[in-house]
């Protein structure tokens, strides 16, 4: 019941209250105020970094990604493919709960929470909108599950992944090398070929050795992606847009699968079990084959790097003292033996120390101050056609010392030895040349660790000491010119050095590069056909005469009784030279390593085709351990390429078979 | 009984009544553009229908009869309140105040609000000393403490506390002296000063939404998440806004409740600063009118009631759209009028009823 006077009290009950409804008025407006400022700072100070994360938020980038360029032989044959695969890949920014997904995936996919655990930790600097792969290989159980499942757990989900595939295994594995997940040290380096700020992103699949690697670019092709709206559970709703893939370009390498396959049959048979034979066409520097023994099996890095075996496999293959990994055409370098007398010879004739018809040169041991110098041979003064052929020691300690380190080392650089040859495979090394400034190089930098370790200064007396024990002396001259000494040659280097020889001084920097195909880059535009141009071409100044003087110099090794007679072909005129690397090391056992058995050569004499470098580490003598292994891919050249009938032999079960490759044109 | 005369039109406060449908309105468009599922802006326009006729109605009825009526109110309020906790009650979103009545159901204690305001004015109105003497102010603030205390027994701890926001303008009103004003607020700043401490390490939900706004590094990031999605959603809608259907964040799911109590996330996505602040405006003129109503009213039931439902709407803006923009800790607090729920629509318009109700006949005497 309300009470009698309704009305207020007095005027000062009402201005009482009017005082206090007051206040509530400020508050209400001060209330207003807030809420007003924190919306000016909201949506006109910061409206862009919100409308960032507003995007973000709703949309996800899916990839598509790009089949990778097949690989073919220079006849068409396929080398290396992509196969359909899929992935299991988790989309983070999705990922509310790691444990919750962590034990999903455990469970259901089999995957290793730590392993995970890790695999999120690594990708946390990664932009977040990426999914990241958990499982390659996805076996179609996995990929069913996932498709199932994909109400529930929208954050996983299933990608096709295109794997390279190397059918022919171990084959050439060199040069084609190998493809795998780019390194985070790759991708921080701003030098590297993949690096962030060229695109690249964790992750993403890069050539990491051989041609797969120098030519990555053209063979990657460019990934599609789909810029999909999703709900805050990650669910797609719609799409916004689709770029499609662009397949990477054929490639067509100058590899022939019958010559590389022999060559492969006759590196598995080298008694150290480690070698290189590499063949390529001298006219052109197109290499024919490369191997480098022993080799990998490429599939283990794209099919099973991420299981337990594999993983296993690849520590194994790393570990391992004979180096399969290591690419010994390009990376190793050897001191080059004998072969080196045809530069010794090329540089002579030009600088005319001695002339085609006389050279005036004793051959045999000879005493330089109180060191004998053995020489196997001691053909009194021969010319230098049967210097080259038998291999005269003798003489070319002679010729060296004659010819002096100036005129030499000219030589040395006229034929680019001790600097790359530019081939298309990474990671080549340069060698070393046998001159002074090399010497010296080498002394310094052993006399400064042995100071280092001492914790002693480096002064100017040790350098004149470094002067005097790396004086140039006749001893250094004669091992020089023949191949010893500080040289440190590649087989890679000695390949265009034969090849130059052939044919008469051009020198082509070998190459793996046929041809690339047309197709269309990521604009859409039309690339044209690519082929190889050698930016490096030089040539080494050689008279006709000189070319003939090694023509027949090579040619009677092989055909005329001399060292490398085993690697004759009946009317191929295979010319040739052997080479018998000394190493001055031990084995474990203590013994005296063997030495390194070289034979260079091409064929035919006067129409060279076919260059050709074998090298068989550890072994002996090159005429009795490398130039046999050459007469088998000569012959099987010489054959097909003449439509000759293929020699038969019978095998040990009394079976017949053809020797070399079963593919016959 | 219902006064209806020729004055009845000329001193309707259409002002308000357009401002409020306004916002309604305003408010069923963001509900059918945020739309998290299909038809819930219809059965808004139901509920924003029926509380138009429960306003009009309401003012056909002269407001003191209606105080007259404020302990029979308050009764039923608080026995539906009870009913909560019997079977007829149900639990939403972790509050047990929702009650099913047949086909009928509605929250007790969006009622409960308007029915205390009610009760607290017929008392006051009633009340002649100024300021009032303790055993009046013990009754009031039992008849306060007792629909509040079953609020917070349902765990709907924002509702609870806007029990407090009329409770004193209606206590601030009755003339309570200044040193109580200023030892109460003195007192509540201490309170709040000592509890900083226990709250950051204290890891109930309750605990973690006030951590989520104020040390965001100590909240887990569950409890962060809808207050970032909502500042996304407000910031993102820059001046002029998304423009309306253009809001990703509410459509998308990524703000939770988004055609409920964070309704104006969405609006502000969709218009804006230019939005934002116009529906601010609009409700500031609400209840600057209202405080006028009071100013104006002729005697105390009216003064005391519309005091207390301008307070009570102040309350509900400031902390609705306080935790939309993530300077209030998430509280499930409707914004009046706009968000979805008919109940709190109903009330809503039934407190405006009364508020016109008394503006009408204040020189009727």
């Amino acid at each position: 019941m309300i009470s009698k006077d309704q009305g207020f009290d007095s005027q000062e009950d009402l201005r009482q209250a009017g005082v206090r409804l007051r206040i509530i008025y400020y508050v209400a407006l001060v209330v207003f105020f807030v809420l007003a400022g924190r919306l000016w700072y909201l949506q006109v100070m910061n409206s862009e970094s919100y409308l960032e994360r507003a995007e973000q938020n709703r949309t996800r980038i899916i990839a598509i990604p790009a089949r990778r360029g097949t690989i073919f032989d220079r006849k068409g044959r396929i080398l290396v493919t992509s196969q359909p695969s899929y992935n299991i890949v988790v989309n983070r920014k999705d990922v509310r709960d790691f444990d919750e997904v962590a034990g999903l995936l455990a469970d259901n996919l089999g995957i290793d929470s730590q392993w995970l655990a890790r695999r999120f930790e690594s990708a946390k600097f990664e932009p977040k909108y990426e999914s990241i792969v958990i499982k390659e290989l996805a076996t179609p159980a996995d990929v069913a599950w996932v498709e199932a499942h994909q109400y529930e757990f929208p954050m996983i989900r299933s990608e096709e992944a295109p794997r390279r595939s190397y059918p022919h295994g171990l084959m050439a594995a060199h040069a084609l090398g190998y493809v795998g997940e780019v390194s985070r040290a790759e991708l921080d380096d701003p030098k590297s070929p993949f690096s962030r700020d060229k695109g690249f992103k964790l992750g993403d699949i890069v050539g990491k050795a051989g041609i797969e690697r120098t030519y990555n670019d053209a063979l990657t092709g460019e990934d599609g992606e789909r810029t999909v709206v999703v709900d805050s559970r990650g669910r797609i709703q719609r799409e916004i847009s689709v770029t499609p893939p662009v397949a990477g370009r054929d490639f067509y390498t100058t590899i022939d699968l019958d010559i590389q396959r022999l060559a492969e049959e006759q590196t598995d048979t080298m008694p150290s079990g480690r070698g290189v034979i590499v063949v390529s066409n001298p006219r052109n520097g197109e290499i024919l084959a490369l191997v480098s023994h022993p080799a990998f099996d490429p599939n283990l890095f794209s099919m099973r790097a991420k299981t337990e075996q594999g993983r296993e496999e690849i520590r194994d293959l790393t570990e391992d003292p004979d180096k399969p990994l290591y690419n010994r055409v390009i990376q190793g370098s050897y001191p080059p033996g004998s072969t080196w007398k045809l530069l010794t010879s090329v540089a002579a004739l030009n600088e005319g120390v001695i002339t085609p018809e006389n050279s005036r040169v004793q051959d045999g041991g000879i005493q330089l101050g109180n060191y004998f110098m053995n020489s196997l041979s001691n053909l009194g003064m021969p010319d230098v056609v049967t210097a080259i052929a038998r291999s005269a020691d003798g003489y070319y300690y002679r010729l060296g010392i004659k010819m002096g380190a100036e005129r030499f080392e000219k030589w040395v650089k006229i034929f680019r030895f001790g600097e790359r040859t530019g081939v298309d495979l990474p990671r080549e090394v340069s060698g070393l040349m046998p001159i002074p400034a090399v010497k010296e190089n080498i002394t310094r930098n052993i006399m400064k660790r042995k100071k280092t370790d001492q914790g002693e200064e480096w002064t100017e007396k040790d350098e004149e000491a470094v002067r005097r024990a790396a004086k140039w002396t006749e001893y250094d001259m004669a091992a020089s010119s023949f191949g010893q000494g500080t040289n440190a040659s590649t087989p890679i280097q000695l390949l265009r050095y034969v090849g130059g020889l052939a044919v008469g001084g051009s020198n082509y920097t070998p190459h793996l590069l046929l041809r690339i195909s047309s197709g269309l880059n990521r604009f859409g535009q039309f690339e044209p056909e690519i082929h190889y141009t050698d930016n490096n071409r030089f040539t080494v100044p050689m008279s006709p005469e000189i070319v003939q003087i090694v023509r027949k110099g090579m040619w009677e090794a092989v055909n005329g009784g001399g060292t490398a007679n085993a690697a004759a072909v009946v009317g191929f005129d295979v010319c040739g030279k052997t080479g018998t690397a000394q190493v001055a090391s031990n084995d474990k056992a203590g013994r005296k390593t063997q030495d390194h058995a070289w034979f260079m050569s091409f064929a035919p004499r006067d129409n060279p085709e076919l260059a050709m470098v074998i090298l068989t580490e550890n072994a002996g003598f090159g005429g009795k351990q490398s130039a046999p292994r050459a007469q088998p891919i000569y012959e099987d050249y010489y054959r097909r390429t003449r439509n000759l009938p293929m020699p038969v032999v019978a095998d040990a079960n009394g079976t017949t078979a053809s020797p070399g490759s079963p593919v016959r044109q | 009984m219902i006064g209806i005369n020729r004055r009845y039109a000329t001193d309707f406060d259409w002002a308000l009544l357009i401002a409020a449908l306004m916002i309604a309105a305003f408010g069923v468009l963001e509900i059918s553009s945020a739309e998290p599922a299909p038809g819930l802006w219809r059965r808004q326009v139901v509920g924003v229908a029926i509380g138009v006729v429960v306003l009009f109605v309401t003012t056909m009825f002269d407001y003191r009869r209606i105080v007259n009526l404020a302990p029979y109110f308050y009764g039923v309020s608080l026995t539906l309140l009870a009913l909560v906790f019997t079977p007829l009650g149900r639990e939403v979103n972790g509050n047990r105040n929702w009650l099913y009545l047949g086909a009928f159901r509605f929250q007790p204690s969006e009622l409960a609000k308007i029915c205390t305001i009610l009760f607290l004015a017929w008392y006051l109105s009633g009340a002649r000393k100024r300021p009032l003497d303790l055993r009046s102010t013990l009754i009031l603030a039992v008849a306060w403490a007792v629909p509040t205390g079953l609020v917070f027994l349902e765990n709907d701890t924002g509702s609870a506390l806007s029990f407090g926001s009329f409770f004193a303008a209606m206590l601030l009103l009755s003339g309570i002296r200044w040193r109580w004003v200023l030892l109460a607020l003195a007192g509540l700043a201490t309170a709040i000063i000592l509890a900083i401490p226990a709250l950051k390490e204290c890891k109930s939900y309750k605990c973690e939404r006030i951590k989520a706004v104020y040390w965001p590094d100590l909240a887990e990031k569950r409890f962060r998440y809808q207050n970032e999605q909502a500042e996304i959603a407000v910031g993102s809608g820059g001046i002029f806004g998304k423009g309306l259907r253009g809001s990703t964040q509410g459509t998308l799911g990524f703000v939770p409740e988004v055609h409920n109590d964070f309704i104006f996330a969405v609006a502000s996505e969709e218009w804006g600063f230019f939005g934002g602040i116009l529906s601010l405006a609009a409700y500031l003129f609400i209840i600057f009118r209202l405080l006028m109503i009071a100013r104006r009213s002729r005697e105390r039931a009216g003064l005391f009631l519309v005091t207390g439902i301008a307070a009570l709407m102040l309350y509900h803006v400031a902390v609705n759209v306080g935790m939309v923009v993530r300077l209030m800790p998430i509280m499930g607090i409707p914004l009046p009028l706009m968000s979805f729920g008919s109940t709190s629509v109903v009330a809503t318009c039934f407190g405006l009823g009364l508020a016109i109700s008394v503006r009408l006949r204040r020189f009727v005497n």
